[in-house]
């Protein structure tokens, strides 16, 4: 299994183990619906992606699952406090406008807010941009700059600290080291590649 | 035509990819219907054409619901010397995203409608004179009633998709509502679920042009003769709206006509716009009924799914199939909020339902639009 494979897997096993069977479910940023595909499978939910994307959208269509093509905010605007069981933004929250305001909303609207990101804090980046002084290029972060998205990094040490600042409560977390295999049970922001954090309020 | 054997059609050979000839066919029903407002008339007549076979179950048919002007002649041709084709061809066809080797695909035009079906055009036969304004109101759920109707007579088990753009979105939406357990997937696409002031204001502005025409003559008027001016604006206002600004710049610009022979003066047709509008407006009263316009765009202005159950996820509620809503960027009639609306309608009343939104500059006809993109999401939506 290629590393690229292995990563999706483990980011899938983990977010499924944490959702509960028959549940609603909102995926933000949904893609092409891989990871709701799976949660169906597995846990039998109703699940809803919203992506911005036609082709995301079409191919979640495909996949027999509800898609919705829209920007994150204008969506859950439409929907009642806790309609939704579990929201989840996986790979997701580095390229949203102001963040805080899309977290405040996923847990308005979700009982739950899954969240999982590749930590920016990783010591190979920081051995890239302070020795180097290049952008960080790894295992964690395998893009180069000309083809990177735009995207708003942040380690495992800014998403703690806002939590804790917020006020929202951290239910339940996994770190992985750079393989995104092996549990990483300290000095985190230094030695995990991924992060997964369930918030509610 | 009341007989033909519908079968009969495809015996003719037909090119690939093509549904090629095909014949209209009447349904006939003999027994009562009454409408919403309460009128009943003693039978009803639905004209439609089918392309493909129904399976033994019944189950495979794919309902086509035709917009304000449209028709039942959704896909091939009448006769070899026919020039155009059905107004849906590009869609309908084997191999195509409606693929007629999978499904049972028909059309059939709507109650109210001219062109076949029973309608203000069509003899009373308490007076043997025909209804004109006589004819009872008619809602959009009285047009998908007579089709239930309609299908179940033919041997339609279950519908396997009802599909529609526009005012044949309306009836796909109020198919999921009204037979929830006769179809199966709801597609709708450039619709609403309620109309806008402003898609009011122009059709209210169509039906005066009509209503002020002293050829109406409160409804009354020999078949081919009537309020043919009238009409004819109506027509032509409308289609702006079918339109857009960036597809009538680029289809039109500001390109002149060459001066006619007969050219009397300073308002005769400058500019290919004028010409492209006269035209539509003129060729449309050759195949549409005022009185049935006037009949259609009251059913558009007065269907409104929330106004009963007072919210649109109460109206959705009795939804059980899976739905689709496609909306378009240009569309200004029913612009993609209002196709929006209805799908976080349907999740919040617990539903499946996808929203996709396809960036066109065509305008609200961008549903009938020659893309592979739309094609690919139809034919993965109805096999999912």
């Amino acid at each position: 299994m290629s590393l690229r494979s292995n990563k999706r897997t483990v980011d899938l096993q983990v977010i499924t183990d944490w959702v509960t069977p028959s549940s609603c479910v909102l995926d933000l940023g949904c893609g092409r619906g891989v990871l709701l595909e799976e949660l169906a499978q597995q846990k039998s939910i109703r699940g809803i992606g919203v992506d911005l994307h036609f082709d995301k959208i079409s191919a979640c269509v495909k996949r027999g699952l509800s898609a919705y093509q829209s920007d994150m905010m204008g969506f859950m605007a439409e929907f009642d406090d806790h309609h939704f069981d579990h929201v989840i933004c996986s790979r997701t929250l580095e390229e949203v406008d102001r963040p805080n305001e899309v977290i405040a909303e996923a847990l308005r609207v979700g009982r739950s807010l899954t969240v999982g990101f590749a930590n920016y804090g990783y010591w190979k980046n920081r051995l890239d941009s302070v020795l180097h002084g290049r952008k960080p290029q790894n295992e964690v972060h395998p893009t180069t700059w000309q083809e990177s998205r735009p995207a708003n990094p942040l380690t495992i040490a800014d998403f703690e600290a806002f939590c804790a600042d917020q006020g929202y409560q951290i239910t339940r977390q996994v770190h992985l080291r750079g393989d995104w295999k092996t549990p990483c049970s300290f000095a985190r922001n230094l030695r995990a590649g991924y992060a997964l954090y369930e918030l509610s309020r | 035509m009341n007989d033909s054997d519908p079968d009969s059609i495809d015996a003719l050979p037909a090119e690939p990819g093509e549904v090629g000839l095909v014949a209209p066919v009447d349904y006939v029903s003999d027994e009562p219907f009454t409408f919403e407002s309460g009128r009943t008339i003693p039978g009803f007549t639905l004209r439609y054409e089918t392309y493909g076979r129904l399976n033994a179950a019944g189950d495979n048919a794919i309902l086509v619901c035709h917009a304000l002007s449209g028709d039942h002649h959704c896909a091939g041709f009448h006769s070899l010397s026919d020039r155009k084709v059905g107004w849906w061809n590009n869609i309908i066809g084997p191999g195509k995203a409606l693929d007629t080797n999978r499904y049972f695909v028909l059309g059939c035009n709507v109650l109210g409608g001219c062109q076949g079906s029973t309608g203000p055009l069509s003899v009373d036969p308490e007076t043997g004179q025909p209804y004109g304004i006589n004819f009872p109101i008619v809602s959009i759920r009285d047009m998908v009633r007579t089709q239930e109707r309609w299908l179940r007579a033919i041997g339609v088990t279950q519908l396997a998709g009802v599909i529609g753009g526009s005012m044949g979105g309306m009836q796909v939406l109020e198919w999921g509502i009204t037979f929830p357990g006769f179809v199966r997937k709801l597609l709708a696409m450039a619709t609403t679920a309620r109309e806008s002031a402003q898609a009011i204001a122009f059709n209210e502005v169509g039906r005066q042009a009509i209503l002020q025409d002293p050829d109406w003559n409160e409804g009354n008027y020999a078949s081919g003769e009537g309020p043919r001016v009238g009409l004819a604006i109506a027509r032509m206002m409308a289609h702006i709206t079918y339109l857009s600004d960036a597809s009538m710049a680029r289809k039109f610009g500001r390109r002149t006509v060459a001066n006619s022979k007969e050219s009397t003066g300073a308002f005769d047709v400058q500019f290919e716009v004028e010409s492209y509008l006269r035209y539509q407006g003129k060729s449309f009263t050759n195949r549409f009924d005022a009185n049935s316009y006037l009949y259609i765009t009251r059913a558009l202005d007065q269907f409104d799914l929330a106004a009963g159950p007072g919210s649109l996820e109460a109206a959705l509620q009795p939804v059980t199939a899976d739905a689709l809503v496609v909306g378009f960027t240009s569309d200004w009639l029913f612009p993609p909020n209002q196709n929006r609306a209805i799908v976080t309608a349907l999740l919040r009343a617990g539903k499946q339902a996808s929203y996709a939104e396809l960036t066109t500059d065509l305008g609200h006809d961008s549903f009938l639009l020659e893309s592979p993109e739309l094609y690919a999401l139809v034919r993965d939506f109805l096999a999912s």
